[in-house]
């Protein structure tokens, strides 16, 4: 139960989460930064094969960030303030969903581990 | 999963402080007068410098500007020389106050990814709690 496929799944959206956050974080730290580039981590679409796998585990690659080929402006810099706190808003809800989830899982377990 | 989402921001915090500090310096002496044969007061510029890694910005040094100025007819100024001419910048007024709305926001854009963040460790701390 402590290792099955939705507790992996779980535990790797957590990390690609706080990834993204962290990638999140330095793309409007570097926001008129000249040359800098975006990252931008996304790992839903192997997370999803990783499920229909029946693994739910993601390799490290899956969460590393890819730089962003949007175009960009005179000084080299392509950071979108807009499209960054959107991604801030939402993937900082989707960690807490995901983490809730986790919350729910141990609480089962823990119901079935003290039924007496 | 690390904490460092937050010093991230806090890099940029320093840098976009850094430049609103350089920004009241041109702004503070945007009337500065000197006698012609003197340079006459230089531009600060910061220059923003991206971390290797996912590391945030760096501050890659204070740049100067031209030093040239503009002569400009001021007899009554006590830098004047002979002719009456005293040397002055030729920082933009305008052009210093569109930088420091840009670095104002900047600066809040940064605290706000370090709220953003702060919010999801601190969910990331509640699983299994209760």
């Amino acid at each position: 139960m402590l290792e099955s496929v939705t507790m992996n799944a779980m535990n790797s959206a957590l990390d690609g989460y706080a990834a993204a956050q962290t990638a999140i974080s330095n793309n409007i730290a570097n926001i008129n930064t000249p040359g800098y580039h975006a990252q931008v981590v996304d790992f839903a679409s192997a997370l999803e094969k990783s499920v229909a796998a029946h693994s739910g585990l993601l390799p490290d690659s899956a969460i590393a960030p890819t730089t962003s080929l949007d175009p960009t402006r005179l000084n080299g810099n392509n950071v979108s303030l807009e499209q960054e706190t959107l991604a801030e808003v939402s993937n900082g809800l989707k960690f807490q969903a995901a983490s809730q989830a986790m919350s729910q899982q141990f609480s089962e377990i823990r119901a079935a581990a003290t039924v007496n | 999963m690390s904490f460092d989402a937050i010093g991230i921001s806090g890099t940029g915090m320093t840098l976009n402080q850094t430049w609103l500090d350089s920004i009241s310096d041109n702004l503070a002496n945007i009337n500065d007068t000197t006698s012609p044969n003197n340079p006459a007061f230089q531009e600060r510029f910061v220059q923003a410098q991206a971390n290797p890694g996912m590391n945030g910005v760096s501050i890659g040094g204070i740049v100067y500007g031209s030093a040239a100025g503009q002569l400009v007819y001021a007899p009554g100024d006590p830098n004047a020389d002979a002719q009456g001419y005293v040397k002055q910048t030729t920082i933009d007024m305008a052009s210093q106050m569109t930088d420091l709305i840009e670095a104002q926001r900047a600066y809040q854009a940064n605290s706000n990814a370090v709220n953003a963040a702060k919010d999801m460790y601190q969910s990331a701390l509640q699983i299994g709690a209760k």
